[in-house]
């Protein structure tokens, strides 16, 4: 009887994640070799058709390009910017709480509030950010009406949102670094920037790693602003992965397709943290 | 510098916000309202049924946070203070919950909650987040830094099993109790993507898909009452957010310490 209680405490946590986490991952298999309609039964047997389809479609690949350069575009600008702040933070000045308060206080919005705001900034009529640029003299920027301008438009958002988070986990590794090291290179008469690339960056190297798991995974997520701003155009420049399965379950019914495109896109997060681990421990 | 690009759109979104109507759009922009339109506010409030998706938002998220709290305390307590097979494995299986975010499995879980017949409940909105594997992960590392003698000791006054875990363990891990449940608080009422797969309804609908809605129908024209409603639902987040930030900020010393 005793032997069991911790099975016991363990078997609420470890059904509701079978149930929605580890189960649907063999769900979304099955479904991918199927053809599920709008009803709740998997429908007939297509083998691997909803991958060849999905191969052979251009579209497909551009998504899955686009999804790429999102995350390679936000993350390391957003880790950049994050670790610059929170070298900036990290001073013993006065008033620097405030800032990292502020810092943070975007990470607290509902995405929701974020899209309607930039909406509104970025919008090619009334737009205050065209404005600023004109009264600068720089030409005002069609932020995301155009093909070209949508995605960077959607990252810059994203950077906006996210950086405070890095930031702070950056603080923390700063303030766990061991201060007589950095002490004993500053007696050293190690100049500043010496002395960030030859220890302060290589101390913080496991922080660097979390935050990058951290901003890989939560960025391939990207939904979210999409959904809400360009519904992934114009002409699809802004279309990604979660938002192309999106589209195939929900506008297009069909659901095996979006099965598919959820799989692939696990295997390629999987993939890419393998690599970041891989590059991290070596 | 840097300050503007993160202060400017929060000072622009309350601006707008009071700004009536024909002083929206202006060739130069007006950095002051002349006359604060505070009934943007009310306008909005009624523009679409924020009343009910704000009653909504709040079952929800407490439901959800009471939930975590109580399956990652007892499958944290079992795996700080038990010797068991499977241990190992088992917190692996817990953690490895991380990297399968639902925009991944999402289309699955509506397959299996349209199956139940849980579509439009807060059945659907609460069940796939009753458990935390965050949440877990951060208890357990609380509970294992309870020194074994306090166990002892406590077991000869009479309080073992649960009891330790209620009078002892999570009053001694207040502060990371706390920081985890804010953290959850905020996630699940901002939350937009698994409301908008599995309702329909308005009956159901939490603020973000309310807030959507809005976004939908009055993005061109009316951006003071827009601007309004999207202050009135981040409003509870910021102010729990300022009146704790030391507990925020705190979790991400405890998260990103780790490493």
């Amino acid at each position: 009887m005793a032997a069991a209680r911790p099975y016991l405490y363990l078997a609420p946590t470890l059904a509701v994640l079978a149930a929605f986490t580890y189960f649907p991952i063999a769900r979304l298999a099955e479904m991918s070799l199927h053809a599920p309609g709008a009803g709740t039964s998997l429908g007939p047997w297509t083998g691997l058709s909803a991958y060849a389809k999905l191969f052979a479609n251009p579209l497909f690949w551009r998504v899955l390009g686009q999804t790429l350069l999102f995350v390679s575009a936000s993350v390391p600008v957003a880790m950049a910017l994050a670790l610059g702040l929170a070298l900036l933070l990290d001073q013993p000045l006065r008033g620097v709480g405030v800032f990292r308060v502020l810092y943070y206080t975007p990470v607290v919005m509902p995405t929701v509030a974020v899209a309607a705001l930039a909406l509104w900034m970025f919008n090619a009529n009334g737009g205050i950010v065209d404005y600023l640029l004109r009264s600068f003299g720089l030409a005002p920027v069609p932020w995301l009406v155009s093909d070209k301008w949508a995605l960077p438009t959607l990252v810059l958002i994203a950077i906006w949102k996210n950086v405070g988070y890095y930031m702070i986990i950056y603080l923390a590794g700063l303030q766990s670094l061991p201060r007589a090291v950095l002490d004993a290179a500053r007696l050293d008469g190690a100049r500043p920037l010496v002395r960030f690339f030859t220890i302060t960056l290589p101390l913080l190297r496991p922080t660097t790693f979390f935050i990058a798991v951290v901003a890989l995974i939560g960025s391939f997520q990207v939904f979210d602003f999409v959904n809400l701003m360009t519904q992934g155009g114009p002409s699809n420049a802004t279309n990604v992965l979660v938002y192309f399965a999106y589209q195939h379950g929900f506008e297009y019914l069909q659901l095996g397709m979006a099965a598919a495109i959820s799989l692939i896109m696990f295997a390629l997060v999987l993939t890419l943290l393998g690599l970041a681990a891989w590059a991290f421990n070596r | 510098m840097g300050l503007v690009p993160l202060l400017l759109p929060f000072y622009w979104m309350l601006v707008t916000s009071l700004k009536p109507k024909r002083e929206v759009f202006t060739a130069t922009p007006q950095w002051l309202p002349t006359h604060p339109a505070w009934d943007n506010y009310l306008l909005a409030w009624t523009a679409e049924p924020f009343a009910r998706f704000f009653f909504n938002s709040i079952v929800v998220t407490a439901l959800i946070v009471t939930l975590q709290l109580i399956l990652a305390s007892l499958a944290a307590f079992a795996l700080s203070r038990f010797e068991f097979q499977g241990r190992r494995v088992i917190f692996w299986i817990i953690v490895a919950a991380l990297i399968v975010p639902v925009q991944i499995t999402f289309i699955a879980n509506f397959m299996t909650l349209a199956h139940l017949g849980w579509l439009n409940t807060y059945a659907a909105l609460v069940a796939p987040y009753a458990a935390s594997a965050f949440g877990t992960f951060l208890l357990r590392q609380a509970f294992a830094a309870v020194p074994r003698q306090l166990e002892d000791a406590a077991r000869l006054d009479g309080c073992s099993g649960l009891a330790f875990l209620w009078h002892v363990l999570l009053p001694l891990s207040r502060p990371t109790v706390l920081a985890f449940a804010l953290v959850a608080v905020v996630a699940h009422w901002n939350d937009y993507f698994w409301p908008l797969i599995v309702t329909n309804n308005n009956a159901v609908r939490t603020l973000p898909i309310g807030l959507g809605m809005f976004v939908g129908q009055e993005v061109t024209t009316d951006w003071n009452l827009l601007m309004a409603a999207s202050l009135f639902v981040s409003a509870p987040m910021l102010l729990l957010f300022f009146l704790m930030q030391r507990y925020f900020v705190q979790s991400m010393l405890r998260t990103g310490i780790r490493g």
